[in-house]
């Protein structure tokens, strides 16, 4: 007993000099020629379990791009990881690390943690990919570009469907919202204040709110029985959106109104919560492929899944992270075709402009046809445009539409969007 | 305290003064020079750290009045962050006034709200006032989310650069120098009031408040007096870090970030000046160190580690540390510093 105390102190002195020395090991790693990139994903915390393969998606994704296509134009991609732990101020060091490291760009797959740490990235100039996109990210537009449509986009796209479709009644329809208490409800939310007049919606406000946990929605739902909506959309995630249908299900609610879904919810999750029987005929948009679908990216992603995170097989966010490194190489290619690879080995603010004005801007990519293409528009951040509309039919997920493009809508332009 | 061999108080002075001797001079006059020349030798990501360590500091030095010196457990202190926060943001987005009058009224409301929530701490100790407390974390965050016209709702809101004057905090050096300045300030002002009638009060009201009551201490002055100390350095905090990071939405505010405050200040040893300061410098850093050389080095050279077990080792790994800490050391570094102090005063003799 007498010696333990020395023993416990010396380890812990010992581990302590071992994590102190960490960066110095990695400094003292042998420098070649590369481009950096910054990757961000909650690999831990309350999302890690979209973070963690969305991770791997990136990482394996960059492993293919340096051992199969010998880097991007000769150089191969160094990605600098860091796991943010779904934590606000992890992620505002992580960007500050990605741009003291010298990155050309970053990205994160989460709206939340590229809510958390936009304004850093604007105000430095430093290009950033958001993959799980809301409006606030990138309108109005400055250095953060949405990888795929917002969570208003979403909206609009089923919106218009449901115009162009399904609603035969005379006047307008009555759309119900019930939203998830953040970025990714308020998002449709937005969507429908900017836009449901146009297309000739009447909103039934205020939103009915839930929270991630919820267990029961009866009494919301009861309270938008009574306003006789036609429509019912849901932004959320799969576990609330399951509940809220099942309820629905259960108070006639429906079938009887047409349900839609955000990108968010529309999973084999929800079919699998759910019930096939109980989210029969339920619409939703999705702006990827499904996974195994016979697009020619598709295969080397799936052949790296299995090699390197089979537990991933069939995870749809790790299409969309794969994707996600695939465009950023597309961007590295354009820029170092365009200026040279000596303006990107600075990694400073003159390197990010060139990312921005000849590789992002220059854009023009079909990401294999995992899901729209990549290209800009000016005045337009989102980079994929489009969402396809899909319908849960006997248990199954299908399309009932090709891509839909999802217009640009300025939410800046409304004075009840954050200053 | 006890001094040196050799080391006497003959005034009241020098018995009232925080640095003592010639060594304590220099030594703090070294630190401040190491300190304040961070900008040279540090980067902007290792700056970065720094400021969130020293806005950290400034709410877990409040946390630590609060809870360390005045016994009142607060476990919704991200929230009163949060009031900070939004009220800076307010005040100099929407209504474009000056800095430091939004630093000045984001501790002012933060503080106000606390005593507003600090009420049943009359009535009620203990594990009955965590709770009213974590309805303080709730409440605030579903105010700041549905009065969208005031703070952006889930949407969020921007919020300009610190300025003073025609001088702008833009770069994390400047940003750097003007956070340390404020959290030394703090920690100055913590130092004092715990030697001061009001900070003796609380000690009295956390170690008994039935005999502090008997020896003529107004319980409930003091406990909302505490309440408003503890939550207007939150606000503090929280207007820092409004105009640090540049954006604000209430997710940045969880339940989960409250907790850690309270782990910082047992880590580090309540009712201690020294305390937060370690526990926050040793929570932070820890979280950066794993986060940014550990997983990453995991996931490079052990390319066999089953699927996940990298990213998973950290949160294992953080709660591992912080239960040994409370099991070696449950009286905190500040304690153990103490020892070591001692030890270094009394060397070569054990006792």
């Amino acid at each position: 007993m007498k010696h333990k105390r020395p023993i416990i102190v010396a380890g812990a002195i010992l581990l302590a000099v071992m994590l102190a020395a960490l960066p110095f090991v990695s400094a003292c790693a042998p420098k070649e020629k590369t481009l950096k990139i910054g990757i961000t994903t909650p690999s831990t915390g309350a999302a890690a379990e979209k973070g963690s393969p969305m991770g791997h998606g990136n990482l394996d994704a960059i492993e293919y791009i340096n051992t199969e296509l010998g880097g991007v134009a000769g150089y191969p991609v160094e990605a600098v990881w860091l796991d943010n732990g779904y934590d606000a101020a992890k992620v505002v060091t992580n960007v500050k690390k990605f741009m003291d490291d010298g990155c050309l760009l970053f990205a994160t797959s989460s709206s939340k943690m590229m809510s958390a740490t936009m304004e850093i990235a604007n105000r430095a100039e430093f290009p950033g990919l958001v993959c799980f996109n809301a409006p606030v990210l990138h309108r109005p537009p400055q250095h953060i570009y949405g990888q795929m449509p917002d969570y208003g986009d979403d909206w609009a796209a089923f919106a218009a469907y449901y115009m162009e479709n399904i609603w035969k009644g005379p006047g307008k329809p009555r759309m119900a919202l019930h939203l998830l208490n953040n970025t990714t409800g308020y998002g449709a939310l937005d969507a429908a204040k900017a836009s449901a007049e146009r297309l000739g919606i009447e909103l039934l406000l205020p939103a009915a709110e839930h929270t991630p946990t919820t267990t029961s929605e009866i009494d919301s739902l009861t309270r938008i029985k009574t306003l006789n909506p036609d429509i019912l959309y849901i932004s959320s995630t799969p576990a609330p959106t399951a509940v809220i249908i099942k309820n629905a299900f259960e108070l006639g609610l429906y079938p009887g109104v047409t349900i839609g879904l955000g990108h968010a919810g529309i999973t084999k999750a929800l079919v699998d919560i759910a019930g096939a029987d109980i989210v029969e005929g339920v619409y939703g948009v999705f702006p990827t492929v499904n996974w195994g679908d016979d697009v020619p990216g598709m295969a080397k992603a799936v052949e790296y899944c299995r090699k390197l995170h089979p537990k991933d097989e069939g995870n749809l966010d790790y299409i969309t992270s794969w994707a996600q490194s695939m465009i950023m190489a597309e961007i590295l290619r354009l820029t170092v075709e365009n200026v040279g690879y000596d303006v990107l080995a600075k990694g400073d603010v003159e390197s990010w402009r060139a990312i921005e004005t000849y590789g992002i801007q220059r854009l023009n990519y079909d990401v294999g046809g995992l899901h729209g293409p990549a290209s800009y528009t000016p005045g337009d951040n989102r980079l994929s445009k489009s969402v396809r509309i899909f319908q849960i039919q006997s248990g199954e997920i299908n399309p009932v539409t090709d891509w839909v493009e999802a217009p640009l809508v300025k939410y800046e332009e409304f004075e009840w969007f954050g200053k | 305290m006890s001094l040196p061999s050799g080391t006497r108080n003959y005034t009241y002075a020098q018995d009232m003064a925080i640095l003592r001797t010639r060594t304590h001079w220099v030594l703090f006059f070294g630190f401040l020079v190491l300190l304040f020349t961070a900008p040279l030798y540090l980067g902007n990501y290792w700056l970065g750290v720094a400021n969130l360590i020293g806005i950290t500091l400034i709410a877990a030095t409040g946390l630590n009045i609060l809870t360390g010196y005045c016994g009142q457990l607060s476990i919704g202190h991200a929230g009163f962050i949060a009031v900070g926060a939004y009220t800076s943001a307010i005040l100099t987005n929407r209504l474009e006034l000056p800095f430091l009058v939004g630093l000045i009224c984001a501790g002012l409301t933060a503080g106000f709200i606390g005593l507003i929530f600090g009420i049943p701490s009359v009535r009620v100790k203990g594990f009955y006032l965590a709770i009213t407390t974590i309805a303080a974390q709730f409440i605030i965050i579903w105010v700041i989310n549905h009065w969208s016209a005031l703070t952006g709702g889930f949407v969020g809101i921007k919020v300009p650069y610190a300025s003073i004057g025609s001088f702008v905090f833009k770069s994390e050096a400047s940003q750097f120098y003007l956070i340390i300045t404020i959290t030394a300030l703090c920690i100055f002002f913590a130092k004092n009031l715990a030697r001061t009638k009001v900070g003796r009060a609380f000690i009295a009201v956390r170690d008994n408040d039935l005999a502090a009551q008997v020896m003529g201490i107004n319980l409930f002055y003091y406990k909302l007096l505490a309440f408003f100390i503890g939550c207007f350095m939150a606000g503090i905090a929280g207007s820092l870090l409004a105009h640090w990071i540049g954006f604000m939405n209430a997710e940045q505010f969880s339940l989960t970030e409250s907790i850690l405050y309270i782990g910082m200040i047992i880590i580090g040893g309540l009712g201690t000046t020294l305390g937060p300061i370690l526990g926050v410098v040793f929570i932070r850093l820890l979280q950066q160190i794993l986060t940014v050389e550990f997983v990453p080095f995991l996931e490079r050279t052990i390319t066999a580690l089953p699927s996940g077990f990298a990213t998973g080792v950290t949160p294992m790994l953080f709660g591992l540390v912080i239960v040994l800490f409370l099991v070696l050391e449950p009286r905190g570094l500040a304690h153990r510093w103490a020892l070591l102090k001692s030890a270094y005063r009394l060397w070569p003799f054990s006792y």
